[in-house]
């Protein structure tokens, strides 16, 4: 069976890469940001529950781009991806 | 650094900024280890009490979300499991901090979160399920948020009897189970309420901000309140004022603070922090003091032999204050501009432990292979 889902290049910050066994990227097939986030969820255990909150969105303070246009307004399943797209998972600028 | 052996007495101080471990064989000298997770917030850590080495540390990072660290080397090394508590997809909530953790007394784990909810976990924190009547407890909804948020900050079991337990929510009230967590009732009544000479009924929301069990009669709980300082034993129908000697908030003649702690061997005493007011969370007089009873409530005495007496414009946090298990009792007080004051004559005397810490969220202590 032929995988048709696009080609995706996922970072991730450095805060996260001890959740991906020191990966500071990823490529997934994925049509959507929720697919992106699923798969990294299976292949590495506690990457998803970082990113998601308990209702499948992105977390408050954590945002995500998609070529460099700010997706965190969307809910993941909403975020349609295309082949070659890049995909950046970011901690929001705050705290103290 | 030497490893701490059997019979050191352990020191928790979770901060706004990671976990420090103190140990000391004689309460004189310490050893400091951390910090530990480093930026983020620890609500909440705990020395397992049954094992007396096992670390169990409440980790919020804002951005990433909630997790129970554990670690039985005092910090050298944590494991933690993949997810933290959640609520389900049906609620609609999310947990986005855990505010408390006690042990519970069959060897399983309870943490309270924010929004306010209660789980428990029977393998060390790699998993957790939710206690569902209270957290879907009718009229949730309804539940005011306190000035920290919604949160379950407050969980007292009952020595020997693992289907007993009471938990605090600021500002949902008091809840009690006798049912090991399948059914809850609110327990408020005889709390004053924020009218004049009002008082509130059992089933009223009320801004508990801690509670502890009597250590020879665990039927008698001691409360420290939003408005005013109570107990309640057993069997009684509602919450009795005890607070002759207290500094009292002048907004509601009634002393306010954080925490209240049991003495860990002698009957009838407790120990609280009064501040000058919700509206001025500080010190009355910028002068450092905790208040003592031994005599279940009748009457508090304040302690400051070594306390500062000037500038101690701070506030005690719910966890700041711990006692061990030791005889005399040692009394820890952390403080919101990162210093910890120890006791170890009951709270007779005290001297400064660590200073310049982050502002410490919570003390804990326990002693090496258990009480």
């Amino acid at each position: 069976m032929v995988n048709e889902s696009p080609r995706i290049h996922v970072t991730l910050p450095s805060a996260l890469r001890e959740y991906a066994r020191g990966r500071d990227s990823v490529d997934v097939s994925a049509a959507t940001l929720a697919e992106v986030i699923g798969h990294l969820a299976a292949e590495f255990p506690g990457l998803g529950y970082r990113i998601l909150d308990d209702q499948g969105r992105l977390r408050r303070f954590v945002n995500a781009y998609v070529n460099d246009e700010p997706v965190s307004h969307l809910t993941p399943q909403e975020v349609r991806l295309r082949e070659g797209d890049s995909v950046h998972i970011l901690p929001s600028v705050a705290g103290g | 650094m030497a490893r701490p052996r059997k019979g050191d007495t352990v020191v928790i101080a979770g901060t706004r900024k990671g976990l420090f471990v103190l140990t000391s064989k004689d309460r004189r000298t310490w050893q400091s280890r951390g910090p530990f997770f480093a930026g983020d917030t620890v609500r909440h850590a705990i020395l397992d009490p049954q094992d007396g080495k096992t670390i169990y540390a409440a980790v919020t990072s804002e951005h990433w979300g909630a997790v129970v660290a554990r670690s039985t080397d005092f910090g050298a090394t944590w494991k933690h499991g993949d997810e933290g508590p959640r609520f389900s997809k049906e609620s609609g909530l999310s947990v986005t901090r855990i505010w408390q953790m006690q042990a519970g007394v069959e060897g399983d784990l309870y943490v309270g979160t924010e929004p306010a909810g209660l789980f428990r976990s029977t393998d060390q924190g790699e998993t957790w399920s939710s206690v569902d009547a209270l957290n879907y407890f009718p009229g949730r909804d309804k539940w005011p948020a306190g000035g920290g948020g919604l949160c379950l900050h407050t969980i007292v079991p009952y020595p020997r009897e693992p289907k007993r337990m009471l938990i605090g929510i600021s500002s949902a009230g008091i809840f009690g189970t006798s049912d090991a967590g399948a059914s809850w009732r609110n327990m408020d009544a005889g709390i004053r309420d924020f009218t004049p000479g009002g008082t509130c009924k059992e089933t009223s929301t009320t801004c508990v901000h801690k509670m502890a069990r009597d250590p020879k009669n665990p039927a008698i709980v001691y409360q420290q309140n939003h408005i005013g300082v109570y107990r309640r034993a057993r069997g009684e129908d509602a919450w009795t004022r005890i607070e002759k000697g207290l500094p009292m908030n002048p907004a509601y003649d009634a002393p306010f603070g954080f925490p209240m702690i049991a003495h860990p061997h002698d009957g009838g005493t407790a120990y609280v922090a009064p501040l000058a007011g919700d509206g001025n969370r500080v010190m009355p007089g910028g002068k450092m003091a905790i208040y003592r009873t031994t005599n279940g409530g009748k009457s508090w005495a304040k302690l400051t032999k070594g306390l500062p007496q000037r500038d101690a414009w701070f506030t005690v946090l719910r966890d700041a204050m711990r006692a061990d298990t030791n005889d005399p009792a040692g009394i820890y007080t952390g403080t919101t501009t990162g210093q910890i004051y120890a006791s170890r004559d009951d709270g007779n005397s005290w001297k400064l432990l660590a200073d310049h810490l982050p502002q410490v969220q919570c003390v804990e202590t326990g002693v090496v292979g258990g009480a």
